[in-house]
């Protein structure tokens, strides 16, 4: 964490390169937490790019209470609910609840970006509720405690537990469900 | 692996990468705000900047920086009757009251800068200090982190996984040579003394618009260059700050550039005559004069990894005592020593004489070789290599050792010795024999 501490101190005197390196240091995984929470790879790079342009703009006055990764993946986290509610907004339909990352269920991009596993556990996460697939992503993945997760999303620390909780439950349902209709297909 | 049994670490697992077009999109987005920055900063008084030069060696930090003293002090020629209204008595003042500086040190055949942090007390006494070295500085090391606090150095290499502990007075002086060399009141008073001789042709040029820096030229005369350092530290740095640099050519110019404002030094730049024209060659930048540095920064324990070799030579004998042998002959005695204790599989002394290495590193690092017999230990030389130290030495060896079944002939290619930092009278093994 002291590289992160180093980074900002850097970044807070206008550092280029620091902000480089921030950016270097954590995109991939904030492309991961917002493509899993938007299942657009697309859209999630669109909100990365946003929460960056944000934070450029914060350089003089940022200050790092927590951890950086934790900073910014609520960052993404809130930039991709926005962006959530005003897709539901303007598309009637919905999303599609079956889609995941890299834009399609079973799109070949993303098996072969993830791997077989992942892809399947990619498709059980599209398939969660969006609010407990968000708890789970921001807690297991980004290392939130429900604490941060519930002041994020303005709910008790109860109701993100019981989300984290649903939501594990359901996705072991669903991988369980789609390896056993695997097996059965064969 | 039921799939479902370990959700946890399956999520943990997953992984995209971001596409080259939104790297390009964000770098891009960089770019253009902190022009933006820079737009708006250059309308207010230009901050308070440092800049340094370090560098370090394996030993742990040189300075380089220092040579700018050298350099500084070699110059000189300082007119107060000079026509700028800029006085250089205003940049002394202006320095009395810095606490912390950052600086970078860019090398025109380098990359990546070296870096570093520094704290001073309330008297102007250096109190901390922390340094970065990239990988140029030293291949077989790679980067660098070391920390100089309580006259102990510590320092972090991750690429060999160690973390030694150890204090070390040849560090000290560095960096009091180095802060020495970087206040403008020691600068002044050579200036002022050299003046009469003529040794440099200097401009001062003080633009009308105050954002604009102070810029002084100084171009040196022969005589000037002839300045050689005169203690063993000051040779040092002066070999790491060719080293660096990529010559041995004198320093035929510098440029300082100093803040209407503040009038504190920014920058300051060295050139060398190459190829017949006057090259930068080196860049000293000094950043956010007196911004706090939080304590952290100089505690590198959080950085370590776990399993990482912990030597720490505070807390024990390192090497063997000199007595009244001469430094050569002490050096072959410490290699001679060695090699016998790996011979007896004794890896307790062996993990002593090397720097205080724990015996069972050493037995990992050796045990799987039979140490049969030295067959020759050398004259001592001079280590031509930036690891050189002031007074360390090469002893070339041969010995006959037993691995992966076969018995062969090894002549290590690295094996140097050295006094211990902050041990004064020992010597130690400081690498080079495998593995460590």
């Amino acid at each position: 964490m002291l590289e992160d501490k180093l980074l900002i101190w850097k970044f807070n005197r206008g550092d280029r390169e620091a902000l480089r390196d921030i950016y270097e240091k954590y995109k991939d995984e904030l492309v991961t937490l917002a493509a899993v929470l938007l299942r657009d790879i697309s859209s999630a790079e669109d909100v990365v790019h946003d929460v960056f342009v944000s934070f450029i703009k914060t350089a003089a006055k940022f200050r790092l209470t927590g951890s950086l990764k934790g900073y910014l993946s609520t960052c993404v986290a809130n930039n991709a609910r926005n962006k959530n509610k005003a897709r539901q907004r303007h598309e009637k339909t919905g999303l599609d609840e079956t889609a995941s990352v890299g834009s399609g269920t079973n799109s070949p991009d993303t098996t072969a970006m993830l791997g077989e596993e992942l892809s399947r556990l990619n498709r059980a996460l599209a398939k969660l509720p969006y609010e407990q697939r968000e708890v789970l992503i921001l807690h297991v993945y980004s290392g939130l405690k429900f604490k941060s997760i519930a002041g994020q999303q303005g709910v008790s620390i109860n109701t993100v537990q019981g989300r984290y909780r649903y939501g594990l439950e359901k996705l072991r349902s669903l991988i369980n469900g789609e390896v056993n209709k695997n097996e059965a297909s064969k | 692996m039921r799939p479902a049994n370990n959700i946890n670490e399956l999520i943990k697992k997953l992984h995209l990468k971001a596409s080259s077009e939104l790297d390009k999109r964000v770098h891009d987005d960089i770019t253009k705000a902190l022009a933006e920055t820079q737009k708006t900063k250059s309308a207010q008084p230009a901050p308070n900047i440092w800049r340094i030069i370090m560098k370090s060696k394996i030993t742990k930090l040189a300075a380089a920086a220092v040579i700018i003293t050298a350099v500084l002090l070699s110059i000189n020629v300082w007119d107060n009757s000079m026509p700028a209204a800029y006085a250089f008595e205003q940049t002394i003042q202006a320095s009395h009251s810095i606490r912390y500086i950052h600086t970078k040190s860019f090398w025109a055949s380098h990359k990546e800068p070296t870096e570093s942090w520094i704290e001073f007390d309330v008297t102007g006494k250096v109190r901390n200090v922390r340094l970065h070295l990239p990988a140029w500085t030293e291949p077989d090391d790679g980067d660098k982190k070391i920390v100089w606090k309580d006259n102990k150095a510590y320092l972090w290499i991750k690429k060999k996984n160690i973390y030694a502990v150890m204090k070390d007075n040849i560090i000290a002086e560095m960096i009091f040579t180095m802060i020495e060399g970087l206040d403008p009141k020691t600068a002044l008073q050579s200036l002022q003394m050299l003046k009469s001789e003529d040794k440099a042709e200097l401009d001062i040029e003080q633009p009308k618009d105050k954002t604009s820096p102070i810029i002084v030229t100084a171009i040196l005369k022969e005589e000037a260059k002839e300045e050689q350092p005169t203690t063993e530290v000051e040779r040092e740095m002066k070999k790491l700050f060719n080293l660096f640099k990529g010559s041995e050519k004198d320093i035929s110019k510098f440029v300082l550039f100093i803040d209407q404002a503040t009038k504190l030094i920014t920058t300051i730049e060295f050139y060398e005559q190459r190829q017949g024209r006057q090259q930068c060659i080196c860049t000293i930048e000094y950043y956010d004069y007196n911004q706090p540095i939080a304590a952290e920064i100089f505690v590198l324990e959080d950085e370590i990894s776990a399993d990482a070799l912990r030597i720490d030579q505070t807390t024990q004998d390192v090497g063997i005592a000199q007595g009244d042998l001469t430094n050569k002959e002490v050096a072959v005695e410490l290699v001679r020593q060695f090699l016998e204790a790996l011979i007896a599989k004794d890896y307790a002394k062996a993990g002593r004489l090397f720097s205080g290495t724990p015996a069972e590193r050493m037995e990992k690092t050796y045990g799987k070789i039979r140490f049969i017999r030295i067959i020759s230990i050398g004259e001592p030389e001079e280590p031509n290599t930036i690891l050189k130290m002031p007074g360390a030495f090469y002893v070339p060896c041969t010995i006959e050792i037993e691995e992966n079944g076969k018995i062969i002939q090894w002549h290590p290619e690295h094996s140097y010795v050295r006094q211990v930092h902050g041990q004064p009278g020992r010597w130690e093994i400081i690498g080079g024999f495998r593995g460590i």
